[in-house]
């Protein structure tokens, strides 16, 4: 009886949150009707979610627009996001090794000044980083948002917290073995951080699919726009066709949602673990 | 060679290239940045172009920069808005999420997609539901019968408040996936005791579960205050006229400042102060930390 009450209180609470979670939605649901319509119905009085209609031929136009192939944004964001994760689990997997199992003098007081670093916005650093990358021939091209982000604390951080978690005798016995810590790091300890690595991996990758200020600065060039300077680039088009716009925007967070769903576990787990107060 | 002098050597070669990119990306830049911001300075006028001025700009700043105050200002209420709101809210969510309702998986997804959707995708999203022919005012209009609805956008006492909703919209996943973690390690046996003692459910959330999680809220108010000071990217697609309009936040003067007018010198300025305003309001949440965290 006492069970059973209780879950009746558990669905109805399910219900109300349902609710919610729809209302909360809605802004996103606006988003993919309007992309399915004709200018026209985004502005009807009488607000339908499905006009007579599905426009799916607006996605084909914003992908293959003449003006603006959204398609080449969609490569120029996935080869940054790729390649950013491919750099920065790489760079952060190594020193994450040697903060965590070498001893070394400096080590401490090194780690401490990265972590101190974080305090400091990106945005005191980026005129500086403009003028270098003007100077070496950098900006406007891909490198010039992807290179800074090879070296991220969190990402160090994170993955230290992996490593501290292999016990010492497993190194030591290797070490017996007659490994090097390069082979030691990469044959028997890398592969035991394979969750850390994964959560790194998908963080790491939606930060920089989302990046937004960063390319506004270094990318002037409509070939190398990413999915968010595409979007802005309909929002300041004098047609200012919205169904084409929100075709674009879904079109950029689809694939992020998919990737989400697909690794929720890792994602959330990777969230926590790098919100640890260190 | 001694032991203690190769480990010594092969932890360097492990840190070299996190290092290096930290020297050229991070440490340089900042100094770099720090020598600028006591300069006056257009990049398009070359080194030649440089002059030292000592603390002028941060005299002018202070002085006479009234869009730098009016930035300032702004950046302080958009953190006192959308931080308690975006915090409150992912912990009311977690309680209810959190093993009060069935099929948790989807709520987390739900609740997270704001949160991992592109900002610019937003925020096109927001200004199309503020326009003033937009569905909010639509809903004003035909549900609560307001006559004169505002025009979101263009007011500049009003134009903050897309951005403060859409910075809410977004930041209350991860806040969200934050507290469930917390809650979890929350000792069952402590909410058995107060059922005991008769203590309502409201009262078991504001006696045990609100301090027992403090730390997780005292961690969130601090990483999301340090963001909203850099709040740029809502501001920058939302607002119609950049500099001049009423929700100005100090990144998009900054940005401005530096990448369409090219004074790198000032520019620099602004950004130390925005550096020292981050530096100084996370000292003082440590600070306050003792009167309302429990270890």
């Amino acid at each position: 009886m006492q069970d059973k009450r209780l879950s009746i209180k558990k669905l109805v609470l399910t219900m109300l949150l349902a609710i919610f979670a729809i209302l909360f939605l809605l802004p996103l649901l606006w988003m993919l009707s309007s992309s399915l319509k004709t200018p026209m119905q985004v502005f009807e009085g009488e607000f339908r979610w499905i006009a007579d209609k599905l426009h799916w031929n607006n996605y084909v136009s914003v992908w293959s627009n003449p003006d603006l192939p959204f398609w080449r944004m969609l490569v120029n964001s996935s080869l940054i996001s790729v390649t950013t994760v491919a750099g920065q689990l790489f760079v952060a997997s190594l020193a994450a090794y040697a903060f965590a199992k070498i001893e070394f003098k400096g080590r401490d007081v090194i780690f401490i000044i990265m972590l101190v670093t974080m305090m400091i916005p990106v945005q005191a650093l980026i005129i500086p980083r403009y003028m270098l990358f003007f100077k070496i021939g950098l900006y406007d091209t891909l490198l010039s948002v992807i290179l800074p982000n090879f070296f991220s604390v969190t990402t160090i951080f994170l993955l230290r917290q992996f490593y501290m978690g292999i016990p010492n005798e497993l190194i030591e016995a290797a070490w017996l073995d007659g490994a090097g810590h390069f082979k030691i790091w990469a044959k028997v300890t890398m592969p035991l951080t394979k969750n850390g690595m994964i959560s790194a991996a998908i963080l790491a990758f939606i930060n920089s699919w989302n990046e937004y200020l960063n390319p506004l600065i270094f990318l002037p060039s409509q070939d190398n726009y990413t999915v968010a300077l595409g979007i802005r680039w309909y929002m300041n088009d004098t047609a200012r066709e919205y169904n084409l716009m929100m075709s674009a925007a879904a079109c950029t967070i689809i694939p992020i949602i998919l990737i989400y769903i697909s690794a929720q576990k890792y994602f959330e787990d990777g969230i926590v673990a790098s919100s640890v107060k260190g | 060679m001694p032991k203690k002098k190769r480990q010594t050597l092969t932890g360097y070669a492990f840190l070299a290239p996190a290092l290096l990119i930290f020297l050229v990306m991070v440490v340089i830049p900042v100094i770099i940045s720090l020598i600028l911001a006591f300069t006056k300075w257009n990049f398009f006028s070359g080194f030649s172009g440089l002059r030292f001025v000592g603390l002028r700009n941060f005299n002018r700043l202070f002085a006479s920069d009234r869009s730098f105050q009016t930035a300032l200002i702004n950046t302080l209420v958009y953190a006192v808005t959308i931080v308690p709101v975006t915090v409150f809210m992912g912990l009311l969510l977690a309680h209810f999420v959190n093993g009060r309702v069935y099929c948790q998986r989807f709520y987390r997804l739900a609740f997270f997609v704001p949160y991992i959707s592109n900002m610019v995708a937003l925020g096109a999203v927001f200004k199309f539901l503020f326009r003033s022919d937009g569905p909010i005012n639509g809903i004003l209009k035909g549900v609560f019968h307001v006559q004169a609805v505002p025009d979101w956008l263009v007011s500049s006492s009003l134009s903050r408040i897309p951005i403060i909703c859409v910075m809410i919209y977004s930041g209350i996943g991860f806040c969200l996936i934050i507290y469930i973690a917390a809650l979890k390690n929350v000792p069952k046996d402590l909410y058995e005791a107060a059922q005991v003692d008769g203590a309502s459910p409201i009262k078991q959330f504001f006696k045990i579960t609100m301090p027992m999680i403090s730390p997780t809220t005292f961690y969130l108010v601090v990483v999301r205050l340090i963001l909203t000071f850099q709040i740029f990217a809502a501001i920058n697609i939302i607002s119609e006229s950049g500099k001049s309009s009423g929700s100005v936040s100090l990144v998009v003067l900054i940005y401005e400042e530096a990448f369409k007018n090219y004074n790198f010198g000032y520019a620099s300025a602004e950004a130390w102060i925005l550096v020292l305003f981050i530096l100084g309001v996370t000292l003082l949440n440590f600070k306050l930390r003792k009167k309302w965290v429990h270890y």
